[in-house]
């Protein structure tokens, strides 16, 4: 009928609205990932936890950041693997 | 345990972009600075503080995102640097 | 393994993992599909090649 035409039509357009607002998001979120490679990352962590690290990668669910020189309250640990539920924060510099 | 932030989705988190806003994250943190993008995989903030010849980048993961309240809308030039924050910059320094 | 408290790409054959992204990002799909696969793949050789440990070695949030 029309009116679950015109209906779908709307939905279709919300739809790609909202498809084209995640591209968006993303895609500016993934350069952000790419350009901490080699940077040094300050992790804010639970339990009041900090550490600095080498960012080498994310998953792309971010479950976990893989890391060099990891420096830990106990030490240096070479290559490291950070859940990324235990992060609060990070940051670095451009 | 956690606040609709991870629930607003993309159009919602879109209207935050080019804002300067102030994060409330954890227990303890607050973070502000101009929000340049939200993750829709993970609702994490970017929030990106200019500098001297760069800038210093905050990224607030989603699940530990308690607030985010807007302070300023960014004027033009803000807006602009925000764009090219993290484009690639080769051709700037392929000619030396 | 890295692997063992996350899901192997393995479980996501490349066709539902494309459709699943057509309806995320529309026309866009294939653009921000291959920007992840060339993130994933350095993840995953990174792994590889460097063996990662999780640190610390028990979850602080569970």
């Amino acid at each position: 009928s029309v009116s679950t035409s015109a209906a779908s039509g709307a939905d279709a357009e919300e739809l790609q609205k909202e498809q084209d607002a995640r591209t968006v998001l993303r895609e500016s979120f993934l350069r952000c990932l790419l350009s901490m490679t080699s940077k040094k990352v300050q992790f804010h962590m639970h339990e009041k936890v900090k550490v600095e690290a080498t960012f080498g990668a994310s998953d792309i669910d971010v479950l976990n950041f893989q890391v060099s020189d990891l420096h830990t309250p106990i030490g240096v640990q070479k290559e490291a693997l950070i859940r990324c539920q235990d992060v609060i924060s990070f940051t670095f510099d451009t | 345990m956690q606040c609709g932030w991870s629930l607003l989705g993309p159009l919602q988190w879109l209207r935050y972009i080019n804002r300067e806003v102030k994060v409330r994250a954890g227990n303890d943190e607050e973070h502000r600075g101009w929000l340049l993008t939200v993750d829709p995989v993970s609702a994490s903030v970017v929030l990106v503080n200019f500098r001297k010849g760069g800038a210093s980048v905050q990224v607030v993961m989603g699940h530990a995102v308690e607030e985010v309240e807007v302070l300023k809308e960014a004027d033009d030039e803000t807006a602009e640097r925000l764009r090219t924050t993290f484009l690639p910059q080769r051709t700037l320094s392929l000619d030396p | 393994s890295w692997r063992s408290s996350t899901a192997p790409p393995s479980e996501r054959p490349g066709e539902r993992r494309t459709a699943e992204m057509k309806k995320l990002y529309g026309k866009d799909a294939p653009k921000i599909l291959a920007m992840e696969a060339a993130m994933q793949l350095t993840f995953d050789r990174n792994c590889d090649l460097k063996q990662p440990k999780y640190w610390p070695v028990i979850p602080l949030k569970l």
